[in-house]
Formats: C-alpha cells, sequence, structure tokens
C-alpha cells in the first residue's frame, strides 16, 4: 500500500496543481477511509462516497452555482459583532442579500471541532455548515485532506480590493484558494510589569530564573515551538527537525529549573490578571481585553519574532450554500462591515481601511471606538507587522515528530 | 395491603413508643449537624463567588475581577442577549431532564435484576457495568460519533440524549444497587401472600423501599449530564449546550450573563429547598411521610 | 405455580434487557470498533489499517507508566479523602435527617449543576498566589511569599476531591438510611460503647455503600483529565490528559484506543479484587 500511495504521490507531484485532489487520490487508491470507519464493521457497506469529479478550478465541483437563498454558518461563541442581541453584520447582510443566515455558536476549539466534522467528511459526506471558522494550521491540514472547497475568487471582489496585505497569499493557503482571514491576533509576550520588576522585550527573558514559577508557556504546539524557534534565530519556515529539537531542549530546560509554571490554554488569562503570572506568551486580543482590567498589563511582539495566526472563513467540502457563502465572504471584506465586526470582537482586522472608519466613530461614539481604533493590539504598526511571521506549514511526517517532542516535553 | 408491611417498608418503628433519649446522648448532638452544614458551606463556596460575579461590572470582556456593583445583568433584555446562550440553557435542561429519567429507569431495572435474581451472565453483567464508567470520555465519544456517521443518524439533541444516557445507566445501577443489596426479598413475598399482585406489591413495597436510592441515582445523573463537555461536543451537530457554549466563549471571555444564568438555576433549587423546609415544619404534624423522605 | 416459576425465570431478562440492549448499541458496538483501532497502524492523511500491531499496548505502557500510576495514585488519594469527608455527613443525613433528607440531598448536588468552568475560576480566584486565601496568609508571614497552590498536585487532588464529592456521598447516604434507628438503639443496649455499635452494626450495613461511592469516585477520577488540565502544572499530567492528546491533537486514535483499553483493564481488574476483598456476594449481588 505505501509503494501505491508513493507512486500516486509522485504522479500527483506531477499533475497541474489544480487538477486533481488528493484525496481523490487516496481514495483511489481505497485508503481514504477514517481511522473509525465503523460501517465497514457493522455491515460490508463500506466507506467509498461517490467520487467527486476531478476538475480544473473550483466552482465546478459546487453543489450548486446558484444563490440558494441560506446559509448555515459555524462558528466560535461570542466572536462577530453584538448589538441588543443581534448581530449588526448578519442582520446587514440579509437584508442586502435576501439570504436568511443560520448562525450557530458551535464550535469550541479547533481540534474538537475537526474531531466532530472528520468523521463525515472523511466518509465524503457532507456537514450541515457552508462556512466554518477555524485557524491557519487547521485550514492547511483540511486543504490537504480534501476537506475544503476552492473558492471562486471571481466573487470575491471585496476581499481583492481591501484585504490587507499580508493576509494574501498566505503559506497555510497559497492565494487563498481555499480560505479567506475572518480574524486575526499575535502571539506574543504578555507581562505585568509589577511582578517582572521591568520591562520585556526578548522572548529570552521567559526563561530567566528569576521569574521561576511565575512564567506561563502555551500547550498549542505551534505557538511555543514557533516562538522559541526564533528566539533561536530560526526562521519557522526553514526549521528543520534538528532546530526544533533544540528548541524542544531548551523548554526541557525551563521546565526543569521550574521556572515554567504551567503550559496554558485560554486560561492563561485569568492567570496573568490575578498575579498568577508574571510574563507569559499571550494572544493580543486576550491582552487588549486584560488592559480595561489592569491597563498596566503589556503585550510585546518579542524582538526575536512573533506568530501571526489567523482564523478563516472557509466552505466544507459538498456544502449545500456554496455561492451564498461565498457571497457572505465578500460581504465582510467591505471595510464598513469589517470595521463594524472589529469594533465589538476586537481581534486584528483583515482590512486596514477599517482603522480610520472606527477612529471616525470614535468621534461620535467616544472613547470605546478610539481605544480600538488606536490599539496597535487591533490595527499593528507596521514595525510590528514587519516582525510577525506564520507558522511553519508542516508535511504529515513533520506535524508528528513536532507533536511527539511537544508531548515529551507537556507531559513528561 | 397490611399496614404492618407498609409500615416496615416506611422503616417506621414498629413500637411506636420508643424509648426516649437518654440525657447523656445529647451532649454531643450538634457536632454531626454542625459538621454536615460545614460541609455543604464548602460545596457553596465557589457558587458563592459565581453568583458575586453575576452582578461584577467588567470593564473589559472578562469577568475575573470585581470591578463594581451592577444589576445590569439581570435586566432580562440583557441576560437574554445571546441567543445561542440561551438555546443552550434550553438545551442543557432538555438533555438533563430526558437522560435523567430515562437512564434511571433503565439502570434500576438493572439493578433491580441483580440484586434480587440469579441468572446465566450475571455476574459478568455485574462487572461488565462498569466498562462504560472506566472507559475515557473522549474514546466514548469518538467512537460514538463514529457510529453515528457511519449509520447516518443526524447528529443533534436526540444524539447528545443518547449519549448521555448511555454513559448514565452504570452509575445509576451502582448506586441503587448500594440500595437493594442486601434488600430482604420476604417483605415481596410477604405482600404477594396477602394477596398484592406483583405490580401492586412493587409499587408499594418494594419501590417505596429502593426510592432513596432512585432519587439519588437520578440527581448524580442530573449533575453528571448538565456538566458534559467532552462526549457532548462530539455528538452535538448543530446543538449546543452550555459547557459547550461557555468553554467555546471562553476564548473571547464568558459574559456575566452565564454567571446569573447559573445564580438562577441554583437559586430555584434553594428556593425549592427553602419552601420544602418551611412547609415540611408546618405540616410535620399533619402530613404522612412523603415516599422516604 | 408452574407458570410463576416460568415467569420468573423470564423476569431477569426482561428487567435487564431494554438497559442492556442499548449499552450494548451505544456502548459495546463502539467499543468493539475502537478495540480494532487499537491494532491499526497509519495516520489520518493515508488512512488507517488493521495490522494486529499489539506493541502500540506494550509501547504506550511503557512510555507512559508514570502517568498511569499517578492516576491511580490521585484516584486512591481522593476516594479515601472523599470516604473520610464525607461518611459523618451521609451518616447524619441518613439517620437524623427526618423529612428534610431528600432536601440535604438536593443540596449536595446543588452546586454542580453550575458550569464547570465557572465553579473552577471561582476556585481560582480564591486559590490564587494573591487571592484572598493565600495573599491574606502571605502578608501575616504565615506562608512564604512564593507558596503557591494552583498549578500543584494539591490543586488538582483538592479540584478532584470537590468535585467528586457527592459521587460518595449519595451512595453512603442511600445505603445508611437502610439503617433502622430501632436497630440502633438495640444495638447501643447490647453493646457496651458506641465504638462496637458502629464496628458491628452501623458499618457492616453501610460496606455496600462505601463500596458503591468509592467505584464512583476512583474509577471517574483515575480517567479525569479536566482538574488537571485546569489546576494543575508542570507536572500533573493525568493518563486521561494523555488519552485526550492522542485522541484530540495528535490524531493517534490507536494509541488513544490502546491506552484506554489499558486504563479499562486496570480498574476492571482492580474493582473485581475489591469486590472480593471486602465479600462478593453480598457486594456483588
Amino acid at each position: 500500500m505505501t509503494e501505491r500511495n508513493k507512486e500516486l504521490e509522485r504522479l500527483m507531484a506531477a499533475m497541474p496543481r489544480r487538477a486533481i485532489t488528493r484525496r481523490d487520490l487516496l481514495r483511489r487508491a481505497g485508503a481514504g477511509a477514517g481511522a473509525l470507519s465503523i460501517g465497514a464493521f457493522l455491515a460490508a457497506c463500506g466507506v467509498e462516497g461517490q467520487e467527486t469529479d476531478p476538475s480544473a478550478s473550483g466552482e465546478d465541483t459546487y453543489t450548486t452555482q446558484q444563490v440558494a437563498g441560506t446559509l448555515n454558518f459555524a462558528n466560535w461563541p461570542l466572536y462577530i459583532d453584538r448589538l441588543k442581541g443581534r448581530s449588526p453584520t448578519i442582520d446587514d447582510f440579509e437584508k442586502q442579500s435576501d439570504i436568511t443566515v443560520n448562525y450557530k455558536e458551535v464550535i469550541q476549539d479547533n481540534e474538537s471541532f475537526f474531531g466532530t466534522v472528520q468523521e463525515p467528511l472523511s466518509n465524503d459526506q457532507a456537514i450541515e455548515w457552508d462556512i466554518i471558522v477555524v485557524t491557519d494550521w487547521m485550514i492547511a491540514r483540511m486543504i490537504r485532506l480534501g476537506y475544503l472547497e476552492e473558492l471562486d475568487h471571481s466573487q470575491l471582489s471585496n476581499f481583492e480590493a481591501h484585504a490587507g496585505e499580508i493576509y494574501k497569499d498566505p503559506v497555510y493557503d497559497p492565494s487563498n484558494a481555499h480560505s479567506v482571514p475572518w480574524q486575526s491576533g499575535i502571539t506574543g509576550i504578555g507581562y505585568n510589569p509589577e511582578l517582572t520588576g521591568g520591562e520585556i522585550t526578548s522572548f529570552d527573558q521567559l526563561f530567566d530564573p528569576k521569574l521561576e514559577g511565575k512564567v506561563g508557556m502555551f500547550k498549542e504546539m505551534r505557538d511555543t515551538f514557533t516562538l522559541t524557534l526564533l528566539s533561536n534565530g530560526v526562521e519557522p519556515q526553514d526549521a528543520t527537525i534538528e532546530d526544533v529539537e533544540a528548541a524542544q531542549k531548551k523548554l526541557v530546560e525551563q521546565k526543569e529549573q521550574g521556572i515554567v509554571r504551567n503550559y496554558y490554554g485560554n486560561e492563561y488569562a485569568d492567570a496573568l490578571l490575578r498575579g498568577d503570572l508574571a510574563a507569559t506568551m499571550a494572544w493580543s486580543g486576550d491582552v487588549f481585553q486584560l488592559q480595561f482590567d489592569n491597563p498596566d498589563l503589556q503585550f510585546v511582539v518579542p524582538e526575536e519574532g512573533g506568530v501571526l495566526w489567523v482564523d478563516n472563513l472557509a466552505i466544507p467540502q459538498n456544502a449545500e450554500h456554496p455561492i451564498d457563502a461565498l457571497e457572505f465572504m465578500n460581504f465582510v471584506y467591505d471595510p464598513e462591515i469589517a470595521a463594524q465586526i472589529t469594533g465589538w470582537v476586537n481581534y486584528i482586522c483583515p482590512v486596514p481601511e477599517a482603522q480610520e472608519l472606527l477612529v471616525k466613530q470614535s468621534k461620535t461614539d467616544g472613547r470605546y471606538y478610539k481605544t480600538v481604533a488606536e490599539s496597535p493590539l487591533v490595527f499593528p504598526t507596521p514595525e510590528m507587522e514587519s516582525n510577525l511571521y506564520s507558522y511553519k506549514d508542516l508535511s504529515p511526517d513533520e506535524e508528528e515528530q513536532w507533536q511527539d517532542l511537544f508531548g515529551e516535553l507537556v507531559q513528561g | 395491603m397490611a399496614t404492618t408491611t407498609e409500615r416496615i417498608a416506611r422503616r417506621e418503628p414498629i413500637d411506636a413508643t420508643a424509648p426516649p433519649q437518654k440525657p447523656r446522648k445529647r451532649r454531643k448532638e450538634w457536632l454531626l449537624p454542625a459538621y454536615t452544614g460545614l460541609v455543604i458551606a464548602y460545596l457553596f463556596v465557589p457558587i458563592a463567588i459565581m453568583i458575586l460575579f453575576g452582578f461584577n461590572n467588567p470593564a473589559g470582556r472578562y469577568n475575573f475581577q470585581w470591578e463594581g456593583f451592577t444589576l445590569k445583568w439581570y435586566n432580562p433584555t440583557t441576560l437574554l442577549e445571546y441567543e445561542d446562550l440561551n438555546d443552550a440553557l434550553i438545551n442543557s435542561l432538555t438533555v438533563a431532564i430526558v437522560s435523567t429519567l430515562i437512564a434511571t429507569a433503565l439502570g434500576t431495572l438493572i439493578a433491580l435484576a441483580l440484586t434480587r435474581h440469579r441468572f446465566r451472565g450475571r455476574s459478568s453483567l455485574n462487572l461488565g457495568l462498569f466498562l462504560p464508567m472506566a472507559s475515557p470520555e473522549v474514546v466514548l465519544g469518538v467512537s460514538l460519533l463514529a457510529l453515528f456517521v457511519s449509520i447516518n443518524v443526524p447528529l443533534g439533541l436526540v444524539t447528545i440524549i443518547i449519549a448521555h444516557i448511555m454513559f448514565s445507566i452504570s452509575f445509576v445501577v451502582v448506586t441503587v444497587k448500594a440500595r437493594t443489596s442486601g434488600f430482604d426479598h420476604n417483605l415481596e413475598d410477604a405482600a404477594g401472600d396477602l394477596g398484592a399482585d406483583p405490580w401492586t406489591a412493587f409499587w408499594t413495597v418494594t419501590f417505596p423501599l429502593i426510592f432513596p436510592g432512585i432519587l439519588a441515582a437520578g440527581l448524580l445523573v442530573f449533575a453528571l449530564s448538565i456538566d458534559d463537555y467532552v462526549i457532548t461536543s462530539f455528538n452535538a451537530g448543530g446543538a449546543t449546550t452550555i459547557p459547550l457554549w461557555v468553554y467555546g466563549a471562553s476564548r473571547i471571555g464568558v459574559p456575566p450573563q452565564v454567571n446569573v444564568m447559573g445564580t438562577l438555576l441554583f437559586s430555584l433549587g434553594l428556593l425549592y429547598v427553602i419552601v420544602s423546609l418551611w412547609r415540611g415544619r408546618k405540616a410535620e404534624a399533619l402530613a404522612p411521610p412523603v415516599g422516604k423522605g | 405455580m408452574a407458570a410463576k416459576s416460568e415467569r420468573g425465570r423470564l423476569t431477569p431478562y426482561l428487567l435487564t434487557l431494554p438497559g442492556v440492549l442499548w449499552l450494548t448499541a451505544f456502548f459495546v458496538v463502539p467499543m468493539v470498533t475502537m478495540f480494532s483501532v487499537s491494532f491499526q497502524e497509519g495516520n489520518i492523511y493515508e488512512g488507517y489499517r488493521f495490522t494486529g500491531h499489539w506493541q502500540t499496548y506494550t509501547d504506550t505502557l511503557g512510555s507512559y507508566s508514570e502517568q498511569f500510576l499517578r492516576s491511580l495514585w490521585y484516584g486512591l488519594i481522593v476516594t479515601a479523602a472523599v470516604l473520610l469527608i464525607t461518611f459523618p455527613m451521609s451518616y447524619w443525613i441518613a439517620l437524623k435527617g427526618g423529612k428534610r433528607k431528600n432536601l440535604f440531598l438536593l443540596m449536595i448536588l446543588l452546586p454542580f449543576f453550575t458550569p464547570f468552568i465557572i465553579r473552577t475560576l471561582s476556585w481560582k480566584l480564591i486559590l490564587g498566589d494573591e487571592g484572598i486565601f493565600l495573599g491574606t496568609l502571605k502578608n501575616i508571614g504565615i506562608l512564604p511569599d512564593s507558596y503557591q497552590v494552583l498549578a500543584t498536585p494539591t490543586a488538582v487532588i483538592a479540584g478532584l476531591i470537590y468535585n467528586f464529592l457527592p459521587f460518595m456521598a449519595l451512595p453512603l447516604y442511600v445505603a445508611l438510611e437502610k439503617l433502622d434507628p430501632a436497630l440502633l438503639e438495640a444495638a447501643q443496649d447490647l453493646y457496651s460503647n458506641k465504638r462496637e455499635t458502629f464496628m458491628n452494626v452501623t458499618l457492616p450495613l453501610a460496606l455496600p455503600g462505601v463500596f458503591a461511592g468509592s467505584l464512583l469516585t476512583f474509577i471517574p477520577v483515575a480517567g479525569d483529565f479536566i482538574n488537571a488540565e485546569l489546576l494543575g502544572g508542570v507536572n500533573t499530567t493525568m493518563i486521561g490528559n494523555v488519552i485526550q492528546r492522542e485522541i484530540l491533537v495528535n490524531l493517534d486514535y490507536p494509541e488513544g484506543a490502546a491506552i484506554s483499553f489499558l486504563l479499562m483493564a486496570g480498574i476492571l481488574l482492580g474493582v473485581f479484587l475489591y469486590a472480593r476483598a471486602l465479600g462478593t456476594e453480598e457486594l456483588m449481588g
């Protein structure tokens, strides 16, 4: 089987890039079935889905070319603008387009969401959503598995016109073929100057024994490894397995010296505010919110470099209403709408023009919008942007090796 | 029905004139109730904080730090601001109530069979029932999802309920068995001898006897169900429950509305307790004991 | 009489049928599949193949023995602690609770009807390094400045004790409630002191409750991950966290499944031995 797969991969490499998806090939090789093909176990019904017609561009594979009038949108809780129990953006979209949006906050995190959609998607069944929101590395994984429809960019004129340059043609999805950014953020360092006793500028300061037991690191492998790699002077995209081993060693030492308090998920934020942490890896949007509670808290992009991560909109394969989904994607790149969303969500906005609009709004609506519009945590400065990197696009083998090394670190 | 049997069933002393308490026993009688109060107070500590933060007026989106008193989250419009949160609350309650009823019924029947009958496969069933409890949640979640997908069952409230019943049955069996083991079959036989059919004998003798076990099991299942995250997250599809929504929202900041809803749910329970205590006190002399309570 | 005994023979099967069917369809079938997965090899990109690769079991047992032992150890501590904490309470409610018994049960469970994350956040607020509790003790000099509870094994164990308390308290209550006050009176006349009464009357009757309660506590605690996740630190990883990570993050279903079955086998063996030690017939039956 591996023999055959290798051959197929060679064939695939020789083919025009979008002519055929890896999924189709794998399915022909008979290896595309999910891990838990219980159906095959229960009965001999097999797991072969109907084959998607391999065609030259995304639009031909859509289930329909028509606006259907319905859009099933799966998002994370509270990840869209809100006003009096409604989302103005969704209301505006429904009014303008005559499409009814079925908006559900059903995504809790990338991993468990993938866990739930992986079974149907790997069996070539449609899931009930036309638009999903997941982080860039998950986009890359889903593209690799053939779980996402290609976007018909002829219908995304707003994206071409208004998306920030750093959001175009990203590493995880070349030429935005399968996804457009929704909101993004920076992984850097958050700290409490009162507890650190001074400014923090370098990632290496998180390895200072002076901060024993007061440093938070992330249990998100990509964030922790990427920042550590950068602090070792390695560009993430060039990182070899040896580089990662070196980074892991550095992290193990940090842990064994008792500097790390814990490897955190979202819950680092309350620990930082409470003063349990003096300095920690942090996400920009969180620190922006924490500064309302404690204005002394600081967020910095480490001088060695930080990570720009991007949550994206994407259309799952075989989605029922792909054209409606495209229309929504285009809609949110209208700068007015982008400003409206960012004004509430306060993450980094992929539409730079939104900043001006928010500044204008702050003249009538007061301080809050001024804070949002002026914060480098919502609209990063060019200097910050120039020091931001993407996660490395990991091959399946690399992902396994990196995760193994990271697992040793956090679970050892 | 023979009243004696009934009285035995209710564990009332047959000799109605129980000997008066000897004075020396009264000395330390405050100790146990005080201790019980202390444990319950300890259980309530985080709830007190939760309630307090339902009155907090945080400056940012995180509700981590006390920043001033407000009643605004109790304004119905604000409280019900997040549609998906409201749905989640209703879903959580629906799932918890339905799965509690079904799981408690199914589990109680198994417990009765296990303690009152000898049959083939009894000991393997006895031991095997611990397996669902011993299975890691994520494995239960993943494998059940695979089953639903492969037989094309659409995910939603129904699949959540199926899953919750599945993992709750064992808890019911074990809890009810703590009651039924060492169970005196003679009582039911006596009822039978006195002419009661098995159905009547069950409801008038057995059921009241095992009721505390059933009630305890039901409460445990309700708590398990309303707080389950992992298994639910795999089998929820487009439905959401309170734990799912709150966990997802923790990234952006869990809004104080969640505290208020928790507070209201808690208060409702507490109110029931207080009213019952108060009415119980008033009616003590008049009413016959309800169930075994 | 013949008809009655015929029906009598069928009764246990009829009673167990609905529950057993449910568990067969929604537990046994998925688990059998999972069992076969544990012998597969591959990854999510290339698919998984059944190869009968049993070494996953021995390998994982080797690499995660520390987390296995930690989970069992936490399980034992928590079970013992919860038993000690709840016994006097359940005893009092069962024997002296009067008409308020059910209300006490409800009160014990009420805190658990609120979201886990909110409860945990509340505990973290209380137990933070500079929080109302530790902060005060540090200020008056009872504790050193660097003292912390959160992100330590203590925090994980305390969290587990809190969250599993009702799973001991209720079964204990259920068993103790069978105690007839009249019987206790009689026993107190028979035995000279309270201790003897307790050992000879109360304890034997409480045993089914102790058995049930310790299993309802130990088994889920041994497989728990969320308390270690939210309250623990760098050296508190339990086997539940490993499984969670294998399946959700690494997408290594065979390994996750294998570890789970090892855990389940260990627990089942433990239950069997425990039942034997306490007297199978009385307790398992």
